[in-house]
């Protein structure tokens, strides 16, 4: 098992930024996920880690070894690529072969080790098939089980899971993951699909613009975002600006032109004062039907919108000049034009100071 | 940088500075010099000289006259009738505009009716299309010489045209006959359009059919929509197509030394690429004899030739759309013409391909036939000529001399090409801009350039040594042809290289594989196809190269290929029958470059617009 560190890692393509000044450990065994939208820099720095692009700045290590000048073919790190890479001219034993094949290692031993990785992923059989002649699934398991023949230090994932259907997309990360827990790898994962990195991780990284936003348990990044990318990123959400008016401790009220709001604080800050500015972040599925009777996290508008989810319904709901999603009972009357009261408990309700300039959103997905 | 990157790019930059840029240098650095110090007196000389730049022209394009008999019954000249002499008596702008015209001319023909048939063929279905589709390209096959002798004769005073027409029909009201400028434009015209052709079929075939489909949607149909939507966005390859066609013209050397070697055409003659070539060969055995003016032409040549060239590839650069919809193949459009217009298709076709093969059909009569000797048409079968290829020792020898050079050629080609397109396509390498251009450059250099460019850096730098031209031709022939005809395997291992994901090789490299391992392991089996297809077709063209094979070779006639002897047979003229064997020598010419297109469009499964950019 080894830990990845990377320090100041920076790679420019041209004046694009795709990776500024990277600063993370992966530890020891653990399934670590890069997270963001197209273009944010996520695959790069992967391909950063396996060599395949070569750094401006910066130093990477696997445990204490400096790998920064190591060329791809010294690294022995083990990609699966987004369209799997599958060599057409090989068979699948021949695709699973190649590394083994590359170090020379005895014919038995491949044999063997060969056997061994495919029954891992449930191959057995398919080896004189051409990757042309299997399905997505199957394919990607040839580009799983190519990758982790040659026993690698890090197991590396770009986007492994892109090209396959939503069913099978679900089981194949179930799959994923039992086999990074059953051989305890250190697994690097690249994903814009906040549901799978937070299924499937032990941490994530959120990404955006090059820079690591924030790094955490899902959980924790879920509930507690440091940055309005990180909490419109992960699900939706309705974000409203207000003043704050009150703290308590890690509780603070935030007037929004006259909604009075009470929420957690995301950021531990000593230095907050009332009179800032701060953004209220609300996620539709908090939302509660019946009221307490307090003026506090209260709202009442009229609906504006709606769609049906499935096991939700989904609302907009106009307060003046400010609109608000929330998810309400399928089985509920809701027409549009209604009236409608709804609540948001304080513990579900996130408050960010304002750090940046930036423009109010009132909803973002 | 890795062992396998250094190597390559070492060995091609080495080929390219010693076989073509050092060559060229040398001989624009004559121009450029006189009497030690540098002087563009040579190109005012030139530029100045009523020879090469002539305004007025002197001569007419077309002349009607009376034809004349002597009746020894009267003693006097009887008027028989008159004849349209086209071409045959004028234009004469000089050598240079000369040149220009012809090209001007021949690409704007040929870009009239590769355009139309290309869109014809694209568009629309109908039955017997894959016979015009073959037929389409038979002009494509080199038959060099005999092709415009045959037009030379068919349209002569007493040729196949004016029997039929003339004395047999009585259609004409006059005889018809064409040489000189007009001549050279009609030969280059037929030859050189399925190049547009080829360039606009495969830009239409290109089209994502969405586009055309949402300007229909629009309200946009018929010639609307060419106009509008499909024209623009073929145009890339109409560009590229007409510029190429504009190039080949101006260094074409087949039809002046046809139509000058054989009929006395003088003014055919009066073009760049013949006026460069007669100056080296009445300056035989010495290049002291050959005035530095004939440099300052030839790089003016040169200058007209590669600025036109760059400037388009930038042109198609810009505009290479490269269909921005993303996804796998689609159907092209194809639509079922109504009665009117599968008329015309069928007239236009018909036409087109009745005027344009006739060289070649009257290549393969020629050979077969004793159409020669026997006046407008051909009298009786014969195989004399072709038995003639196994049988005369010095034809034999001229066969294999070819194939010799044009194999070893292709072995470099393949080690070369590769090695350049695999590090412009995938290696970020200072230099690389470079070595791409220096790739794709030999297309726009003119075949008399580098020939006089060689014969004059050879001779001079490697005097004695097996490299002289006076000694082995033949050797510098290799190379010649391997620089000449490099661009075919670069763009068919390029293209190769771009349908085939990077990270098919980082994959192996990520799996420990170095570069050299990976190469011969994944990128070469992958791109084989590629590199065949592109090897044949460097082969067959290597086969009928003209400008540098005839140039070189009479430095030492025992070492000539093919078309250098099919050059004596024609220019030497030692008898009429001659031509028919030089006629055998195009119909197995023609039949190499038959198989090896049908064998490198099977293994390369697409047809490649192959003289395109």
């Amino acid at each position: 098992m080894v830990k990845v560190l990377l320090e100041n890692v920076t790679k420019k393509f041209g004046r694009v930024v795709a990776a500024d000044h990277i600063n993370l450990e992966v530890k020891h065994g653990e399934f670590f996920t890069f997270l963001g939208p197209s273009g944010c820099g996520k695959t790069t720095t992967l391909r950063l880690i396996a060599g395949l692009e070569h750094m401006d700045e910066g130093r990477i290590s696997f445990d204490d070894e400096d790998v920064s000048d190591l060329p791809p073919y010294k690294r022995r790190t083990g990609m699966v690529f987004q369209n799997y890479a599958l060599w057409p001219h090989m068979n699948v034993y021949d695709n699973v072969a190649y590394g083994l094949k590359i170090k020379k290692l005895p014919r038995d031993e491949v044999r063997e080790r060969v056997t061994e990785v495919l029954r891992l992923v449930k191959l057995e059989g398919l080896e004189n098939r051409r990757p042309t002649q299997l399905s997505g699934g199957q394919q990607q398991r040839v580009a799983l089980a190519r990758a982790l023949v040659i026993q690698p230090r890090v197991l590396l994932l770009d986007e492994p899971l892109s090209n396959l259907d939503a069913k099978l997309r679900i089981e194949t990360r179930e799959e994923i993951k039992r086999l990074q827990r059953k051989l305890g790898i250190t697994t690097i994962y690249v994903t814009h699909d906040q549901e799978e990195a937070m299924v499937i991780s032990d941490r994530v990284a959120i990404m955006n613009k090059g820079r690591i936003v924030q790094v955490g348990v899902p959980y924790e990044i879920y509930n507690a975002p440091r940055d309005l990318f990180t909490s419109s990123f992960l699900g939706r959400c309705s974000i409203l600006k207000g003043i704050i008016t009150q703290i308590s401790g890690n509780y603070v009220t935030v007037n929004v032109d006259g909604l009075m709001i009470t929420g957690v604080l995301s950021i531990q800050n000593a230095n907050l004062t009332p009179k800032r500015e701060a953004y209220v972040i609300l996620r539709p599925g908090d939302f509660l039907p019946s009221a307490p009777n307090t003026p506090y996290n209260t709202f009442v508008g009229t609906v504006e919108w709606t769609g049906f989810i499935g096991s939700y319904l989904q609302i907009r709901l106009r307060i003046n000049d400010r609109t608000i999603l929330v998810n309400v009972e399928p089985r509920s009357k809701v027409s549009i034009g209604s009236r409608i009261k709804t609540y948001i408990p304080f513990e579900y309700t996130t408050i960010l100071p304002l750090r940046e300039k930036r423009r109010p959103l009132t909803e973002k997905r | 940088m890795d062992g396998l990157t250094a190597f390559q790019l070492l060995f091609s930059t080495l080929a390219f500075s010693i076989f073509l840029v050092a060559p060229v240098a040398f001989m624009t650095a004559r121009a450029l010099f006189y009497e030690g110090s540098p002087s563009l007196k040579y190109f005012q000389d030139v530029l100045s000289s009523r020879e090469f730049v002539r305004f007025p022209p002197e001569g007419e394009l077309l002349k009607l006259e009376d034809m004349r008999r002597f009746n020894p019954q009267t003693g006097t000249l009887e008027v028989i009738g008159k004849c349209l002499y086209v071409g045959t008596e004028g234009p004469d702008f000089g050598i240079i505009i000369n040149s220009l015209l012809v090209a001007f001319v021949v690409s704007f023909f040929a870009a009239v009716m590769g355009t139309i048939a290309a869109f014809v063929m694209a568009r629309y279905d109908f039955p017997g299309k894959s016979i015009f589709r073959i037929m389409l390209l038979i002009p494509t096959l080199a038959t060099p010489f005999v092709n415009a002798y045959v037009v030379g004769k068919v349209f002569g005073l007493n040729g196949l045209f004016n029997y039929f027409f003339y004395d047999l029909l009585h259609i004409l009201p006059f005889k018809l006959t064409i040489g000189g400028l007009a001549g050279i434009a009609f030969i280059q015209t037929l030859s050189y359009y399925p190049i547009i052709y080829l360039n606009v079929f495969s830009s239409l075939i290109n089209i994502d059919p969405s586009l055309e489909e949402q300007a229909e949607n629009l309200g946009a149909h018929g010639f609307d929509l060419f106009r509008t939507v499909t024209l623009p966005l073929s145009l890339p390859g109409l560009a590229a197509g007409s510029t190429i066609t504009f190039i080949f013209s101006i260094e074409d050397l087949g039809a002046p030394i046809a139509l000058k070697g054989a009929f006395g055409d003088d003014l055919a003659g009066k073009v760049m690429s013949f006026a460069i070539y007669d100056e080296f060969r009445k300056g035989i055995g010495s290049i002291d004899q050959v005035h530095a003016s004939t440099f300052a032409l030839a790089v003016i040549m040169l200058i007209i030739a590669t600025v036109s060239f760059f400037a388009i590839k930038k042109y198609v650069g810009l505009r290479a759309y490269a269909m921005l919809s993303k996804g796998g193949r689609w159907n092209p459009r194809l639509s079922t013409p109504k009665k009117l217009r599968k008329t015309l298709t069928y007239f236009f076709l018909t036409l087109l391909v009745a005027i344009a093969i006739f060289p070649q059909v009257g290549v393969t009569m020629l050979a077969f036939t004793d159409w020669a000797l026997s006046g407008p048409i051909p009298k009786e079968l014969t195989l004399k000529y072709m038995i003639n290829l196994v049988i005369n020792p010095e034809i034999s020898r001229a066969i294999m001399n070819s194939l010799t050079y044009a194999g070893v050629a292709t072995l470099i080609i393949a080690i070369l090409g590769t090695s350049v397109a695999y590090l412009v396509a995938r290696r970020s390498i200072p230099g690389r801009d470079a070595l791409d251009m220096l790739a794709t450059m030999p297309i726009a250099i003119p075949g008399i350039i580098v020939a006089v460019g060689y014969l004059l850096f050879f001779a001079v730098t490697f005097s004695g040594s097996p490299m002289d031209p006076f000694i082995n031709p033949g050797l510098l022939l290799i190379f010649a042809y391997s620089i000449r005809r490099l661009p075919f395997t670069v763009r068919s291992v390029f293209a190769g290289l771009q349908q085939t994901h990077v990270e098919l090789e980082e994959a192996s490299y990520n799996l420990g594989a170095d570069r050299k391992t990976t190469l011969l392991k994944i990128v070469i089996p992958l791109i084989a196809g590629n590199i065949i297809g592109g090897g044949i077709l460097s082969f067959v063209y290597s086969m009928s190269e003209v400008s540098v094979s005839i140039t070189l070779s009479s430095l030492n006639p025992t070492q000539g290929p093919i078309t250098h002897y099919m050059s004596q047979l024609i220019y030497g003229i030692v008898s009429v029958e001659a031509v028919s064997t030089a006629a055998a020598l195009g119909v197995l010419l023609m039949s190499a470059q038959v198989i090896a297109i049908i064998v490198s469009n099977y293994i390369l499964k697409q047809r490649v617009a192959f003289l395109g950019m």
